[in-house]
């Protein structure tokens, strides 16, 4: 702990800690430019230099360490003028053209020239620029503005780990740019904008900022409505509309986001935005009509109240969101099981996520990642498997690229070549629906080669004779078989694996949306545990939830066996507290889950349905049938931001708000809750979620007493043991992990130490390997896999409405390896018929080896060419997810 | 006047191959030595009071001390063959003449410091020396003197050429270090230094190749001998290069402390065709230019700083009254200009307006605020740069401003707008 | 086909890490004289960097040209004992000679000329490098013989 003396103050300080920190802690201003917080320093532009008593040099803050006893003075004319001339240096050639600049008064180095009393340079220009690069779709570089701070190249290479730019040249000529001649457009530029979001000048600029100025926006901090990372950004908005989105340090995303987040924001203002309730007046067949918000609501409320006294509660089902806040489902699924009196809810967890939570919550005792996302960060081995996860989870992969630069190692378990597998250790290119051999391999090196944990194992866990005895069958040979992959790499990952030190496990849809997806999740706990690596710090079983609040609307009942936070409905303890805190007695039986509602709904057991913010007609699997129940459904009523496919087919359409137009909070995929903040008023006549239902509910006969959403957090912390430390006064301060049982409670980044969720011990619930329910034949010779793409998001209700991501990745395909493409006559482009047993599409053929021979893969965000037309909907037997990762079929050139 | 020929007596008189002609010459025993009491050794050269050659002068047994104090499972030695300074070409000499006696040196600083692994750097410029480089390594490895288990040691000292690629910055410690990482040869900020964390982040030294000559001969025998030489605060021979208007010019031996007026007269021999010496610049490049009056100078670290010159890496280049002081400032300047690595702004930004002011006394333009401004980015770009090479660009110009006022005329009465 | 090989075999010899780009780079400079964009990509991907990382380095150094270069490349000392000591009569004699100033390639792609910086022969200046080999002390006189000498 040195003490060092800054202006004649004294601080003590950590051993580390540099001058500039030092600096930041007592208040003393510092002027930086090249100096950027979670980026290594770089000590280049000079402007920071203070002096330290007893050097010739004045010293750069931002690099030079305390140290006992140091004497450092931050201001004097000495050190005035040396800032001075670093910016006049630089000055002299930034292009001055400030009143056109879209940076005009947010302008870091524009404010220091103010601040050092620059009017202009007094050196002439004397380097020539090349012309703005304006191809991207996003935003455009002007060299003539840079500084050669090289934020940009620092973050794009250190934490977005993408190395687009370069250095180009030494010396006076030195330029940031793009090597060769390329463009944004023709580099491998994933538009992340995080440079943009750095470059303290206006040389990087979004092409939506060239319309408004800085002092014209109102800033809100909120979370990112994406996927399941959670980053906090700050809407930016004038008057109603939002404008822009800039990155904050949030503990999941440290100023990092993706392209989506960043700039695919115009679904809020655009004018498809549904804006006044709709109904078919006319009954079945007749076409939807604007009405009024009370003629819309009074109608569902009868309807409701007439099938539920014709035919019983258990007549209406409801789908909540994973996209809406953790307020907005809680209310919902208060109104399903209060209001109407039914357990039939259920959300879209049950397509991505459901076998997670039933595995993980059987083999530890709590469904969710147990450790955090900074975490990967410091891991000396990842092992990802059945996760895409730069182009899925964009922020979460940009740091375990972090990782990998700081000296980790990866091993990819996928079916396809993805990025993250050029840098893997061990890239092990398994057979689609190979999960459960794929580790039980690994758990047969691990115990052949006697590198479990054996004391965390006789400690910790139960079970193990059983997996043991399951385990010796699967050796490196027979599984090498089973999923097409070298014995030995699989020996090697086992060994990378098990000796590590720090070894996390990464996966996500590709492990669990299978028929064994519970299985093959339980298999990565089995891994885990055997290894001793659950319940430490680096380490754990990590489930990457795929959008923003899935987490959250599991977390707060809207699964059909359980209430808030995992109390199950057939727990009468469980259900007395709850009939007790809303004074209504409830249904004892577990409800339908997604898929058996579009069964229910077939066999006319569900009359009702009400469709909070999804869009099943895209998402579920065999669309075909869904598309048939839900025109048969006798009521359907859909909530949404859109027109979906889905609400398209409603009998009445209430326009909801968005996530820029309401309060709440989502529950990320680390359990991190963080706050939604209302940025602009909710657009036309549309309300925000929570709203519509709390009328709703007043309607169907039951009042609740919610003035706000903050309301509704209140009295779901109070019957929701791993919530109850939440409200929105705490986190505007922090935002604490669940379980946060109260509100002195730090909150829980590692799960399971010490001790299990379920117990003292965890279990092994060893899993065989069982092929997948649909394999090639003859007459459908290929597996076909689906996934995400990162320009694109779920069913494209919000993606869709970006002209610049449209303008990247606009239209569905499916990849195809060259070798099959050459024997099926298909080059690249080339317009294809895919058909399963279920329908067929047409779609475009990428032919790259990314994809190994009889495999394709589509993506399953298109409305032209939507793969879950194609898709089996088998499920796992108990997780009831449908098996999208295989299926088998054929295709033929269009 | 006879040269002191310690570091250059195997040149011209050995195969510089052959690890067998160097043991011959006495070769290879400081190395012996220093195997059999490795933990002597950093005392030794700290007793000995070298200092390092490469124009920085820093001492030493202290800056491996560093190294040897600083736990890891990996050290580097590197030898800095990266002679980029203009004006000096001894180094050159030493390696292609007796590289055994480097690779002693090297051998003899891994031993030391417990390193296993040492790099020469050799720049880009000299691609000739390499056959006879490689040549020599494998003879010394097949000798047993570097490689595994030297001189049937439990200890183990390899050694691996890198080559440098036109960059005169990664002359620069942490820049030859980025360079050999391969990247471009950036310099690091400092603190951290290199022999706690460098070459990879591990504890590194880097010394220059004159520097590692000398250690064989004074481990051999003893730092006693070596304080006999030179100077009491620079011991034992320096290498001069002479070059420029000079009848003798070429690299000398002499020990330190010998006079700059012995050198230009009795070796070099004064001007060519009679003429008259005006400047001599000292220390290369990025040295001081000082007037020919100020001749009688010792030189050493302390007397060439006290006088206002630069000891460097003992490079003399003798300019006589035919040539025009502005215009060897102009072709100075220009090479920092190119040769500034462009990472921070007073010397990527500052170098460039040095040269335009400069321009301006050429043709006759300047001003007196010019002046005044050429010599405040001077002085700021000595302060605020971040490594050696912006601190040092402005020294010629600066010097010359001071040591001939008279050539930086300017238009008296005149001031710019600014 | 070969061409790939010329890649591919300067990694498996200098190997895929980090350390091995100049190595690698060098080598192909030392084959081809200059680096294209084909073989920065196909570098690139050998070492699964960037084209950006690899082309920032690349146009770092002085001696790893990334515009396309004579059969003999001459690197002319520009540095100022050079310079003071007839560097121009140098470039006067490959100028008559060649037609070319530094910069340039001769007609008929068989000399590049440069411009460097010191060489490190200032004892015996002006000096120049012919592709790996010195020449010093040079006149008009003797640098037209040495370009006869690689022109015949």
């Amino acid at each position: 702990m040195p003490k060092v003396y800054i202006d004649g103050t004294s601080i003590e300080v950590e051993n580390g800690t540099t001058i500039l920190e030092a600096c930041e802690k007592i208040g003393v201003e510092i002027p930086t430019l090249c100096y950027l917080k979670h980026l290594n320093p770089a000590g280049s532009c000079r402007l920071c230099l203070v002096e330290v008593k007893g050097s010739r040099l004045l010293q750069t803050a931002c690099t030079t360490p305390c140290a006992e006893g140091m004497e450092v003075t931050t201001m004097n004319q000495n050190i005035y003028n040396a800032r001075k001339l670093v910016l006049e240096l630089l000055l002299a050639n930034h292009d001055d053209g400030c009143f056109s600049c879209p940076n005009n008064g947010k302008c870091d180095f524009a404010r220091y020239c103010m601040d050092y009393d620059i009017e202009k340079s007094p050196f002439p220009r004397n380097k020539e620029f090349p012309p703005v690069d304006e191809s991207g779709e996003f935003f455009t570089y002007d060299a003539s503005k840079c500084i050669l701070c090289r934020r940009c190249v620092r973050t794009c290479a250190e934490l977005q780990c993408n190395n687009t730019y370069t250095l180009k040249g030494r010396g006076h000529e030195t330029m940031v740019g793009l090597p060769f001649n390329q463009l944004f457009k023709t580099s491998n530029c994933v538009s992340c904008g995080n440079c943009v979001s750095v470059c303290p000048t206006g040389a990087l600029s979004t092409k939506s900022g060239k319309k408004y100025r800085d002092w014209e926006i109102k800033k809100t901090q909120t979370t990112c409505p994406y996927c399941g990372v959670g980053c906090q950004i700050e809407l930016h908005t004038k008057g109603n509309k939002v404008v822009g989105v800039e990155p904050l340090d949030g503990p999941a995303n440290n100023n990092l986001l993706c392209v989506k987040g960043k700039f695919a924001y115009e679904f809020i203002n655009h004018k498809d935005r549904l804006t006044k309730p709709m109904m078919r007046k006319g009954g079945k067949g007749s076409p939807l009509e604007e009405v009024s918000w009370d003629e819309a609501m009074s109608h569902i409320a009868e309807k409701m109240l007439a099938i539920k006294a014709e035919s019983g509660p258990d007549s209406l089902a409801g789908f909540a969101s994973a996209r809406v806040t953790n307020e907005a489902n809680y209310i919902f699924m208060k109104m399903m099981r209060a209001a109407v009196g039914t357990n039939n809810v259920d959300h879209c967890a049950r397509l991505c996520h459901a076998s997670t939570v039933a595995g993980l919550a059987t083999t530890l005792g709590s469904g969710a990642m147990t450790n955090s996302i900074s975490e990967v960060v410091d891991s000396d081995v990842i092992l990802v498997s059945g996760s895409n996860t730069t182009e899925t989870h964009p922020v979460i992969g940009a740091k375990m690229r972090q990782a990998l630069l700081r000296g980790a190692k990866l091993i990819v378990a996928e079916p396809r070549e993805i990025d993250l597998a050029k840098q893997a250790e061990i890239f092990l290119q398994i057979r689609p629906g190979t999960n459960v051999a794929f580790f039980n391999g690994m758990m047969n090196v691990v115990i052949e080669e006697d590198l479990l944990d054996k004391e965390y194992v006789e400690n910790r866990t139960e079970g193990f004779e059983e997996l043991k005895t399951l385990i010796s069958e699967y050796t490196p040979e027979k599984v090498a078989e089973i999923c097409n992959i070298n014995a030995e790499d699989l020996r090697k990952a086992a060994r990378l694996y098990a000796k590590a030190e720090k070894a996390s496990i990464f996966y996500s849809m590709g492990v669990t949306q299978h028929s064994t997806g519970t299985a093959g999740v339980m298999c990565t706990s089995n891994l885990a545990l055997l290894c001793g690596k659950i319940g430490k710090y680096g380490c754990g079983v990590n489930p990457l939830r795929g959008q923003n609040n899935v987490q959250g609307a599991c977390d707060v009942g809207c699964l059909p066996g359980d209430y808030t936070a995992y109390q199950k409905v057939v727990n009468p303890d469980a259900r007395a507290k709850f009939e007790k805190a809303w004074g209504v007695s409830l249904p004892d039986k577990p409800g339908l889950t997604i898929t058996e509602t579009i069964g229910a709904i077939e066999s006319g057991d569900i009359r009702c349905l009400y469709v909070m913010g999804e869009n099943p007609m895209l998402s579920d699997p065999d669309i075909n049938h869904v598309e048939h129940a839900l025109k048969k459904c006798e009521f359907l009523v859909v909530q949404d931001i859109f027109l979906t496919e889905t609400a398209e087919l409603a009998d009445v359409v209430l326009p909801a708000g968005s996530y820029a137009e309401t309060d709440g909070t989502f529950t990320n995929t680390e359990r991190r809750v963080q706050l939604v903040c209302k940025a602009i008023e909710p657009v036309g006549d549309s309300r925000e979620d929570w709203d519509i239902i709390n009328e709703l509910m007043d309607r169907l006969g039951y009042k609740n007493n919610f003035s706000s959403s903050s309301d509704i957090l209140d009295e779901l912390a109070g019957t929701s043991p791993s919530y109850g430390g939440y409200s929105f006064e705490r986190l505007k301060k922090e935002q604490p992990q669940w379980p946060c049982p109260n509100k002195d409670h730090p909150g829980t980044p590692v799960l399971h130490i010490g001790k299990f969720s379920r117990g003292e011990r965890a279990i092994f619930k060893p899993s065989p390997y069982i092929p997948a329910a649909e394999l090639p034949d003859e007459e459908y010779p290929f597996v076909l896999t689906t996934g995400r793409v990162l320009y694109q998001y779920h069913t494209r209700t919000m993606t869709g409405k970006s002209e610049g991501l449209t303008n990247i990745m606009g239209t569905s395909f499916i990849e195809i390896n060259p070798t099959d493409a050459g024997k099926l006559g298909i080059a690249n482009s080339d317009k294809v018929k895919v058909a399963s047993r279920r329908g067929e599409v047409t779609v475009e053929a990428h032919v790259t080896d990314k994809v190994a021979e009889g495999i394709l893969f589509m993506p399953f965000h298109y409305k032209d060419g939507p793969a879950n037309k194609l898709t089996n909907n088998v499920i796992d037997p108990i997780a009831k997810i449908p098996e999208y990762k295989v299926c088998a079929a054929r295709l033929e050139k269009f | 006047m006879e040269e002191t020929r310690i570091l250059l007596k195997n040149i011209g008189k050995i195969n510089p191959v052959s690890s067998a002609d160097y043991v011959a010459a006495g070769g290879y025993k400081g190395l012996k030595k220093a195997i059999s009491n490795p933990e002597a050794i950093v005392d030794i050269m700290k007793d000995s009071g070298l200092r390092g050659r490469g124009g920085a002068g820093f001492p030493v047994g202290l800056k491996w001390s560093f190294t040897k104090g600083t736990p890891s499972d990996q050290k580097y030695i590197i030898c800095n063959a990266d002679e980029g300074e203009p004006g000096t070409n001894k180094d050159r000499i030493l390696m292609s003449g007796d590289p055994h006696s480097l690779f002693e040196g090297m051998a003899i600083a891994g031993v030391a410091v417990g390193a296993t692994k040492g790099f020469i750097y050799l720049r880009a410029e000299y691609p000739y020396l390499l056959p006879i480089l490689n040549d020599a390594i494998k003879d010394a490895e097949a000798a047993g003197f570097i490689g595994k288990n030297i001189l049937g040691s439990n200890l183990d000292f390899e050694i691996e050429i890198r080559s440098g690629a036109g960059a005169y910055i990664c002359g620069d410690e942490t820049a030859l270090m980025e360079s050999i990482e391969g990247k471009r040869g950036e310099p690091r900020y400092k603190p951290p230094f290199p022999g706690v964390s460098g070459l990879w982040g591990k504890p590194t030294i880097i010394n220059n190749v004159e520097t590692l000559c000398n250690v064989p001969q004074i481990i051999d025998k003893g730092a006693e001998w070596f304080r006999s030489i030179g100077t009491e605060s620079c011991p034992g021979t320096k290498l001069f290069t002479l070059s420029g208007n000079i009848n003798n010019p070429g690299v000398y031996e002499f020990p330190m402390g010998v006079n700059m007026r012995t050198l230009f007269k009795e070796v070099g021999g004064g001007c060519p065709g009679g003429k008259k010496l005006f400047a001599v610049q000292t220390g290369g490049a990025s040295g001081a230019i000082i007037n020919a009056e100020m001749l009688d100078m010792p030189m050493d670290i302390e007397c060439c700083a006290k006088a206002g010159a630069v000891l460097g890496a003992g490079d003399l280049m003798f300019i006589d009254e035919s040539i025009n002081i502005i215009d060897v400032v102009e072709n100075l300047i220009e090479f920092f200009v190119e040769e500034s690595c462009g990472k921070c702004t007073p010397c990527r930004e500052g170098n460039t307006r040095l040269l335009e002011f400069v321009h301006k006394f050429k043709d006759g333009t300047a001003r007196e605020d010019d002046l005044e401004r050429l010599i405040e980015i001077g002085s700021f770009m000595q302060v605020s740069s971040l490594c050696g090479l912006g601190q040092a660009s402005p020294v010629p110009v600066l010097s010359a401003i001071k040591n001939f006022p008279d050539k930086f005329i300017v238009k008296s009465d005149e001031r710019g707008q600014n | 086909m070969t061409e790939i090989n010329i890649v591919k075999d300067a990694v498996k010899k200098h190997g895929r890490k980090r350390e091995s780009l100049m190595p690698v780079l060098q080598e192909i400079v030392k084959q081809e004289n200059y680096l294209s964009e084909e073989r920065l990509m196909e570098i690139a991907k050998e070492f699964d960097l960037s084209s950006a990382e690899v082309y920032g380095v690349a146009t770092f150094y002085s001696f790893l040209p990334v515009k396309p270069m004579g059969e003999n490349v001459i690197k002319v000392c520009q540095t100022i004992v050079c310079d003071m000591k007839g560097k121009e009569a140098v470039l006067d004699a490959i100028k008559d000679k060649l037609n070319i100033v530094p910069g340039q390639t001769s007609a008929d792609g068989k000399f590049s000329l440069m411009a460097v910086n010191c060489i490190g022969q200032c004892s015996n200046a002006p000096a120049m490098l012919v592709n790996d080999k010195p020449y010093i002390n040079l006149t008009y006189e003797n640098v037209v013989k040495i370009i006869d000498e690689y022109q015949s």
